[in-house]
Formats: structure tokens, C-alpha cells, sequence
């Protein structure tokens, strides 16, 4: 197992700039997640990694060695793709085998069929090697796509969005056994994902990018709760965190979001945060949005404090336990979670108030967090 | 009961019209293009006064006689003992064969190159390719006349005019099975071939482990479409082929003398001709159907 290292690396299709100035590193044994929208650059970087892409500028490493100009075969990867590609004339045995057969070092058949079943075991598709891949299920073929990438000890897997194709059930189910997986195996993983989910519950750090550009590196917590910018914030979470254009009115100490609908007191620990991260901001109000994710508020049917505003539910999305409730406010609609059991109905007028400790603030213009 | 009743019986009857008129059109089809080849066959197994026993204007029951006769395969045996026919097969198989390999081998490598479409300008060339054999076959006559004569190719002797028929037949194949092949490689799911890199595969060992096995259905369809071409050729095997390398086609018409047709040979050389091709176009029809992907990558 090894590290990846990427630096400064560029990928341009012609004019067309795939993935802008990255650098990035996968330690080693790291479940490391790359996040983002379709063609924010993560594929592409995966398959430069992989050398099916060339690389346009920059350099990257797996373990200490350059591999710019290493051919895929010669870069020691496994790598599970999106839409499977299993060989459909080969039985999964053969499918399994394959990478042992034709790589560089010479296994005896023994020690194939040895190692095939051992990865069979482990994903649970031991009574399926006889089989052709057109006669297996979606899950059944993305085992065995699995099982190919872990026959060799390779020095990183890659995988591009490897359950994204399965139903709902099997994906939440793969989830576990991919993370437990690259556990076990102690492997270095890098995983290319554009579903958030999947990244904030298996990964270790993920990399955030968004049209070719890298956002944010960290682990999960620290995306999610100190998002770099308004994208990140946006991109994480789901519903969605809620954002509210507003002014930043600074007199003295006193710092006060203020908008048509709401006049919000900062309290002293934010103002620090602020200041240490961005100093101290003119007197003139500022232009900013408030951020605040759906389980941030607190919901009451009658006006609480003064600090809070009224909206009216659009509607509610019982889902068990939790509600989703849709608010509009004054030039926007917001999106709330909260326990089902409260009584809340299409049509009320609801008194909201935001949980100030878990509050985000980002600079209008630029989108980058103040906090 | 309600779905049968909505369909009004005019209606009904109007599509049982269509169909009777669409199954009455195929028969027809079938019988214009399958009645000469039984003709053809089974005067070849007749005996000459036998064979021309056709029956009067208005006499249908009379076609019924096509079938009674006592068969002779004589007009075979002859054409091996008087006229060194396994000779001029064998020149048909040597000619066409031999093209078709090297048209589907170097077609195969230009096919897979083209649909992965990494060549600048490869839309104009394909074209070019295709185009290529759009030309009449006389258009190019004279040009590879010249040419084949410059390199000795048109003197008598057997080796070099069949040299030289598998240069022409080759040709005309290369292009067809490029062309051809080219969309059975497109098929074939690039992510197979970048699996195959990373598990350790050169280019060239993907090509060959994973892509041409995929695509054989492909290319066993050109090869047999190729030998169908170049087996049926006339044109090219009697001004190429000349004297010492006489091909199947070109034997069989000249089956007469000043005095006489030799209606017999002409027929069961017919046979020949056509029987092989027969079995290999149910054959090439079996790899066309063939499913390709097979469930590789998700559908």
C-alpha cells in the first residue's frame, strides 16, 4: 500500500479545462473521497491516477515515484469501474483470475485459484464463479468487479462510483461492506463519488470539487461543519442548508444580521471567530448570507423572543421519525427538519429561530465562509 | 371482452386484407428467388432431354413433371475427369480465401483503429476508405491492368495470376471489411479495454484477450462476406486470372464450343458455385444475430 500525491496537476480536453491546478494527497491505508457534481473534474482526475487519462501538467505520485509517464499496467492500481466492465465472454473465475494471469508477476495456478476464492469468500460469490456475467444481477456483478480489483494486493484501488447503480437498499448495504472491506484489507482507497451520502459515511477525508476546481480538503466533520464556502455547505447535507441573503450592521459590539423579515444578534464568540479569520470589517453593513442548515432551527406556533421571524409551512414531508417542512419567508423558501410529532400543517404561520452556535456566515460577492 | 369488442369487424378485416397481401408478397418473393436455384439444381442432376422437357403454354399440371425424372450425376463426373474442374476450385478457393484472410486481418487492425477514433481527421477517412469502393469495378480495370502487368503479374503462369487476383480481390475486400468491422468494435464497451490496462494488460494483449474475442462474431461475418464476394467474381478473375488461373466463374461460362452449349456442365458447375455460398450465408446469419456484449458492463 502506498500514498498518492498529486501536484499542481492540470487536465485539459483542447480549450476545455477538466481539473484546475490540483494538489491533493491520499495517505497511505486513507479512505479518501473525491465529491462533487458530474464533470467537476473527479473522474477525470481518478483516471489520470489510473493513466487512462494523460496528464496534462503537473505530476503525480504513488508512493515516491512519479507515475506521469508509467503505463497503466505498470502502476500497480486495481480499479473498479462505474458500469462494472466484466469480461462478458469470461466466467466470473476467469473474470476473478484475469488480472493474476496477465499482470507482471507470475502466480502458480494454485495460488490463483487459491487467491479467486478467497476474494469469492470474502464477498460472498463463492457459488457464483461458474457463472457468465450476464447471468448475475447488478449487485452480483459488482461483487465480482470488486473481487477482480482485490485478487492482487495493488498499492491503491480506485474506484468511480462503484454502487452508484444499484437500488437504494443494496447501495446503503454496499456502503458498509466497502468501508468494512478497505478496512480489513488495509488498503489505500480513492473513491469517486457525486453522491455526498456515500462520502460523508465512508470516507476518512474527502476532497470537495466543483468545475475543475478543488473546494476543500477534510474529513467529513470538517466539511460539514466548517464548510470553506458556500458551495461546500451547499453541496453537504441533505436537505440542503438554507441560505439567507442579509446585512452585517457592525456598531461597536454590537453585530446584528438584519433583513426584511429578521434582526439577528451575534454573540461575542462569533464576533471573535469572525475577526480572527477575516479582522475587522468596515462600519458599512455588509453583504452577506446567512447559512443555516434544516436542523438548525427551532420551530414554535407562537412568537418565542425577539430574535426569531415568522414564516408559513408551504408544506411537510413526514419521513418517520424526522419532517421536512418547507417555510417561505419574505423572498425565500426555506427547508426544515424536525421531529414529526410536532403539529404543524400546511398553512400555519410558524415562529423560527436559528441555533446561533451552528450558524454559517459567507461573503455574498466572493461565497467564501466568515464562519 | 370489451378490448374485442372496441376493434370494429371492419377494421379487423382491413388488417387480415394487409397481412394476406403481405404474406402473399413474400411467397412470391420467395419463389422469384429460390425457383431458378431449385431449376438449377435439379436439371444438373437431369439428363439433357429431361431437363428441357417444358411444358406447353396453359399446361400448369405440366410443371408437375419438373420432378419425375431418373437422376445421373454424370454431368459432375465430367466436369472432373474432361475438365480439370478440382483445378479451377481449388483457384477459387486459393484466390478468394487467401484475400479474405489478409482483408479481415488488416481490416480488423484498421477497424478497431478507426472506432476508437483517436486518428486526427478519422471521419474523412473512413469516408475515404468506404468511398473507395463505391468505384466501379471496370473504373479501376485498366489502371491495375497497367500496373499488374508492370510487375509481371499478367504472364502465363499459374502462381503469378493468381498473385495477382489476390491483390485485386483485396482490394475491393480490405475497404468492405473495414467499414464493416469498424461498427462491431464500436460496440464493444471502451471501459473492457481500460479494465483490461489496469489488470495488467499492453495495448496489444487487450486487443487480443479481450477485444477480438468480443468482436470475432463481427469478423467472422466480414471473412464469410469477403469469400462471397470474391468467390462470385467474374470480372476481375477473367481478364487477371487469364488462362493458368482459371477461377470456378469463369470455367463455367466457358462451358460451350463453336457447335454446342454444354447446358449439363454449365448447371451442375452452377451448383457448385452456388452450394458452398449457401451454407456460409446460413452461417454468416447465425454470427450477425449473435448478441455481443453479453451482459458486460450494465445496460
Amino acid at each position: 500500500m502506498a500514498k498518492v500525491t498529486l501536484t499542481n496537476v492540470w487536465k485539459l480536453y483542447g480549450k476545455i479545462e477538466a481539473v484546475i491546478d490540483l494538489s491533493l494527497e491520499c495517505k497511505d491505508k486513507e479512505f479518501f473521497c473525491l465529491l462533487g457534481p458530474s464533470g467537476c473534474g473527479k473522474s477525470s482526475t481518478l483516471r489520470m491516477i489510473a493513466g487512462l487519462e494523460e496528464i496534462s501538467e503537473g505530476e503525480i505520485l504513488i508512493g515516491d515515484n512519479v507515475i506521469n509517464e508509467v503505463e497503466p499496467k505498470d502502476r500497480d492500481i486495481a480499479m473498479v469501474f462505474e458500469t462494472y466492465a466484466l469480461y462478458p465472454h469470461k466466467t466470473v473465475y476467469a473474470n476473478m483470475a484475469f488480472p493474476l494471469r496477465v499482470g507482471k508477476r507470475n502466480y502458480s495456478h494454485s495460488e490463483i485459484k487459491e487467491r479467486v476464492q478467497k476474494a469469492a469468500k470474502i464477498l460472498e460469490i463463492s457459488e457464483l464463479l461458474d457463472r457468465y456475467p450476464k447471468q448475475l444481477s447488478g449487485g452480483q456483478r459488482q461483487r465480482v468487479a470488486i473481487g477482480r480489483a482485490i485478487v492482487r494486493e495493488p498499492q491503491v484501488f480506485l474506484m468511480d462510483e462503484p454502487i452508484s447503480h444499484l437500488d437504494a437498499k443494496l447501495r446503503t448495504h454496499m456502503r458498509g461492506e466497502l468501508k468494512h472491506l478497505q478496512k480489513v484489507l488495509e488498503s489505500t482507497m480513492i473513491y469517486v463519488t457525486h453522491d455526498q451520502l456515500e462520502a460523508m459515511s465512508m470516507a476518512d477525508r474527502i476532497a470537495i470539487m466543483d468545475l475543475g476546481l478543488l473546494q476543500q480538503v477534510g474529513t467529513p466533520d470538517e466539511i460539514f461543519n466548517q464548510p470553506v464556502n458556500q458551495f461546500v455547505a451547499g453541496f453537504v447535507g441533505d436537505p440542503p442548508m438554507n441560505f439567507i441573503d442579509c446585512g452585517l450592521e457592525v456598531s461597536g459590539d454590537s453585530w446584528n444580521l438584519i433583513n426584511e423579515s429578521f434582526k439577528i444578534n451575534l454573540p461575542p464568540d462569533l464576533i471573535e471567530k469572525f475577526k480572527k479569520k477575516n479582522g475587522d470589517p468596515s462600519s458599512r453593513p455588509l453583504e452577506v448570507v446567512l447559512g443555516v442548515r434544516p436542523e438548525n432551527f427551532v420551530i414554535s406556533g407562537e412568537k418565542a423572543r425577539g430574535e426569531g421571524f415568522w414564516g408559513e409551512v408551504y408544506v411537510t414531508e413526514p419521513l418517520g421519525e424526522d419532517m421536512i417542512v418547507d417555510v417561505t419567508i419574505p423572498n425565500n423558501k426555506l427547508k426544515l427538519k424536525t421531529s414529526v410529532d410536532l403539529d404543524i400543517r400546511m398553512g400555519n404561520r410558524v415562529w423560527l429561530e436559528t441555533m446561533k452556535n451552528k450558524m454559517h456566515l459567507f461573503n455574498r460577492e466572493t461565497q467564501e465562509a466568515y464562519f | 371482452m370489451a378490448r374485442t369488442e372496441l376493434v370494429s369487424k371492419a377494421a379487423k378485416r382491413k388488417r387480415a386484407f394487409w397481412r394476406t397481401l403481405m404474406y402473399i408478397a413474400i411467397a412470391a418473393f420467395f419463389l422469384w428467388t429460390t425457383l431458378p436455384l431449385l431449376i438449377m439444381a435439379l436439371s444438373s442432376i437431369k439428363e439433357h432431354r429431361d431437363a428441357f422437357q417444358i411444358p406447353q403454354v396453359g399446361d400448369w399440371l405440366g410443371a408437375l413433371k419438373i420432378a419425375s425424372f431418373s437422376p445421373t450425376f454424370h454431368h459432375y463426373t465430367d466436369l472432373f475427369t474432361k475438365e480439370h474442374f478440382a483445378q479451377f476450385i481449388l483457384n477459387s478457393v486459393i484466390a478468394s480465401g487467401s484475400a479474405s484472410i489478409i482483408a479481415v486481418s488488416l481490416g480488423s487492425l484498421a477497424a478497431y483503429g478507426l472506432a476508437r477514433g483517436k486518428i486526427p481527421g478519422e471521419q474523412h477517412l473512413s469516408f475515404w476508405i468506404l468511398s473507395t469502393r463505391m468505384a466501379p469495378v471496370v473504373a479501376v480495370m485498366v489502371p491495375l491492368y497497367s500496373i499488374f502487368t508492370g510487375l509481371g503479374l499478367l504472364e502465363p503462369s499459374r502462381w503469378r495470376n493468381l498473385l495477382g487476383l489476390i491483390l485485386a480481390y483485396t482490394t475491393f475486400d480490405l475497404p468492405f471489411a473495414v467499414w464493416f468491422m469498424r461498427s462491431f468494435f464500436e460496440d464493444i464497451p471502451v471501459e473492457l479495454e481500460e479494465a483490461a490496462k489496469v489488470d495488467g494488460c499492453s495495448n496489444l494483449k487487450a486487443f487480443r484477450k479481450i477485444i477480438l474475442p468480443l468482436a470475432m462474431p463481427g469478423i467472422v461475418a466480414a471473412l464469410i462476406l469477403c469469400l462471397i464476394f470474391s468467390w462470385n467474381d467474374f470480372i476481375f478473375a477473367s481478364i487477371f486470372g487469364q488462362q493458368a488461373a482459371k477461377t470456378l466463374p469463369v470455367a463455367t461460362s466457358e462451358l460451350h464450343s463453336t457447335v454446342s452449349i454444354e447446358w449439363g456442365g454449365i448447371l451442375a458447375s452452377g451448383t457448385l458455385l452456388v452450394v458452398p455460398m449457401l451454407f456460409l450465408g446460413l452461417l454468416v446469419k447465425k454470427y450477425l444475430v449473435q448478441g455481443m456484449t453479453m451482459g458486460a458492463v450494465r445496460q
